[in-house]
């Protein structure tokens, strides 16, 4: 097994990184986020390649299907970052009292409270909360790889439509909840990496949870067609939800700042795509309107109140969001998809490098780490590293999680890349 | 501002509400249902489209204006099926099997639709025998494979080599789309075209019904 990492020197290369200086060699996270993770079924298999310990891997992120990346693998491929979760997973139940599942034949560990069943077309339903008795809020077709939220829309009447409905998943966290996030913040600091909170609460309007497949019986939008068009026909209404949810964030970061403050280094903030392939899902002018104000609250709060670095999530082509994204404080960019529209790394470095940090773009994930050779992600990943990494602001990952079916041959490529890279 | 103008703006708009009362109205007042949609809400939908291409509109926008045509085409649809009229083309739209992502399937089937097209929708997670159904039994002239993700993709390629099997493939014009879909990917799964965006496909669509016309004729002609 090669070790690649000393942990004590890992969170330094994550700071200077963040902070436009160069580390002493480029640092790497996967597994810190849900959007930075390993589908369960490439964890198995990087596993078996470093030769690990077997034992079935945890699936800790249901919704995506993303497998623990645990401290020896870790190790194995020289990981930087050390993952905070929040205590719930996206179907509503906690991470714990772990159960054996099999997923299409790969034994895996899963939550108590991950209980399923299976339709006539041989889909999997899941229950939030665990909830058999509940409407189902996530399907997973039949030899499918991850699952997907189920609308649960009532038809509602224009005129009752209450924010407040929409605002049922945000709430003010219990004092045995910020209890908990402060143990495991003191526990992922002692590993030595970096700390990457993702806590919640603070993402606007993430199409992921806006059918709020958590709760056994969502109110308010929950369909997602119906969600983007509220973001042109019923601005106000987002408005008001934005605007409460701010609050209550910021009253938990408050309290997190308390609590474990010093054990945090990274926050994921908010995982709302705001790009597709080739354009983007709103004007520049909407996303002024209707986000940057509550991104400048959160942002503003904890650049006065902590040491946190601010980490924003988006997919697709949002060249043109960057100068807005910098201004609302944000600074880390994700996942930095160099395939879309506008998104070339030379240009984004030269613009914008210096300003925020890209926290992703090291490999495609739609074509060349999935269905290229090994020396095409070899090759890529050099190039990337040569391009992002200058005077820091870069942390290795992919272009969002490592999809299942990746050959573990192209994973290998790309961590043995980036150990030339450092080796230079 | 006529009628007609009024249906146009409602439909570019978003405006369901409005679109189905004017609708209601005109259809009242004596209006030919095909001339609402031709002379309407299809020029009404091209605007939206070309809004859609030049960023002055987004999906949102796009979304809204599908929903607003919909609400007129409940309308019209049953007087345009008694009446006999005939459509630009059959198209049948769905994801792929495997993948249950549907915006863009959605939009794709609205700007078909609102493009004057008869569209069949099949949903999501469809499975090729869905397709092939859709061939045989319901005279689909071109097919539309949607998917989101990266591990869907093959899911297309299966779908056309079912096609193939089942002997359909030849008689129709196979369209693909969605974020990792590319030029390049639709070549080499044999498909006819790949369209960028729903607008693309609209106008893709079209393209193809024509060369397909073109096809039976050469192929009636012996050459």
């Amino acid at each position: 097994m090669a070790t690649l990492t000393t942990p004590t020197l890992s969170r330094q290369a994550v700071l200077d990184a963040l902070s436009h200086r160069q580390p002493s060699r480029l640092p790497v996270d996967f597994g810190a986020t849900a959007v930075t993770g390993i589908h369960v079924n490439c964890v198995a298999a990087l596993r078996d390649y470093y030769g690990l310990d077997k034992h079935p891997v945890k699936v800790h992120e249901p919704y995506q299907m993303l497998g623990l990346v645990e401290d020896d693998l870790k190790q194995a491929m020289g990981i930087d970052t050390e993952g905070l979760y929040r205590r719930n997973t996206m179907f509503g139940f906690p991470n714990e009292n772990w159960k054996p599942w099999n997923f299409n034949g790969l034994e895996v560990l899963v939550a108590g409270e991950f209980n399923t069943t299976i339709d006539a077309n041989g889909d999997t339903l899941i229950y939030p909360e665990g909830d058999l008795t509940a409407k189902p809020s996530g399907r997973l077709p039949k030899g499918g790889f991850f699952f997907d939220s189920i609308v649960r829309q009532d038809h509602f009447d224009e005129s009752k439509l209450n924010p407040e409905d929409n605002l049922e998943e945000f709430a003010e966290l219990t004092d045995d909840e910020v209890a908990v996030i402060a143990q495991d913040a003191r526990a992922a600091r002692a590993s030595g990496r970096a700390v990457v909170a993702g806590l919640g609460g603070t993402a606007f309007g993430d199409i992921a949870l806006v059918p709020a497949p958590g709760r056994k019986d969502p109110r308010g939008i929950r369909d997602v067609a119906e969600w983007y068009m509220s973001t042109s026909s019923r601005r106000d209404y987002i408005h008001a939800i934005f605007s409460a949810q701010c609050e209550i964030a910021l009253k938990n970061l408050q309290r997190i700042r308390v609590a474990a403050g010093g054990d945090l280094d990274v926050l994921f903030l908010c995982g709302t795509d705001f790009g597709t392939q080739t354009s983007t899902f709103c004007s520049v002018g909407t996303f002024r309107n209707l986000w940057l104000p509550y991104y400048k609250e959160i942002c503003g709060w904890i650049h006065r109140n902590t040491e946190w670095k601010c980490f924003k999530h988006s997919c697709g082509a949002v060249e043109r969001f960057i100068e807005p994204m910098i201004e609302a404080g944000f600074d880390i960019l994700n996942p930095v998809q160099c395939s879309a529209s506008g998104m070339e790394p030379e240009h984004l470095k030269a613009k914008y490098g210096d300003r925020i940090t890209f926290w992703g773009g090291g490999v495609d994930t739609q074509k060349t780490l999935p269905f290229g050779t090994p020396a095409e992600v070899r090759e890529q990943v050099l190039r990337r590293c040569e391009v992002f990494a200058t005077n820091g602001g870069f942390v290795f990952n992919s272009i969002h999680n490592v999809q299942a079916g990746t050959p573990v041959a192209n994973i290998v490529a790309m961590l043995d890349a980036v150990r030339e890279f450092n080796g230079r | 501002m006529s009628a007609m103008e009024q249906l146009y703006t409602a439909v570019l708009e978003g405006d369901a509400k409005s679109s189905a009362l004017l609708t209601a109205q005109a259809l009242e007042a004596g209006a030919d249902p095909m001339s609402l949609i031709t002379g309407a809400m299809v020029p009404a939908m091209d605007e939206a489209g070309r809004r859609f291409e030049a960023e002055d509109y987004f999906v949102p926008e796009l979304l809204l204006a599908a929903r607003a045509m919909k609400a007129s085409m409940v309308l019209i649809r049953p007087l345009l099926v008694a009446s006999g009229a005939k459509s630009l083309g059959r198209v049948a739209v769905g994801t792929v099997k495997g993948d249950l992502h549907d915006i863009g399937k959605n939009l794709v089937a609205s700007m078909l639709e609102g493009g004057g097209f008869d569209v069949i929708d099949l949903g999501a997670d469809v499975p090729p025998e869905k397709f092939i159904e859709a061939v045989k039994d319901k005279g689909a002239q071109v097919v539309c494979l949607s998917a989101l993700l990266t591990v869907t993709m093959p899911a297309m390629k299966t779908t056309i080599e079912a096609l193939k099997a089942a002997g359909v493939r030849d008689n129709i014009k196979i369209l693909v789309g969605g974020a990792p879909v590319t030029a390049q990917y639709a070549t080499e799964i044999g498909a006819d075209g790949f369209g960028e965006n729903a607008n693309s496909a609209v106008a893709l669509t079209r393209r193809m019904l024509v060369e397909q016309v073109a096809d039976a004729q050469l192929l009636s002609e012996g050459k």
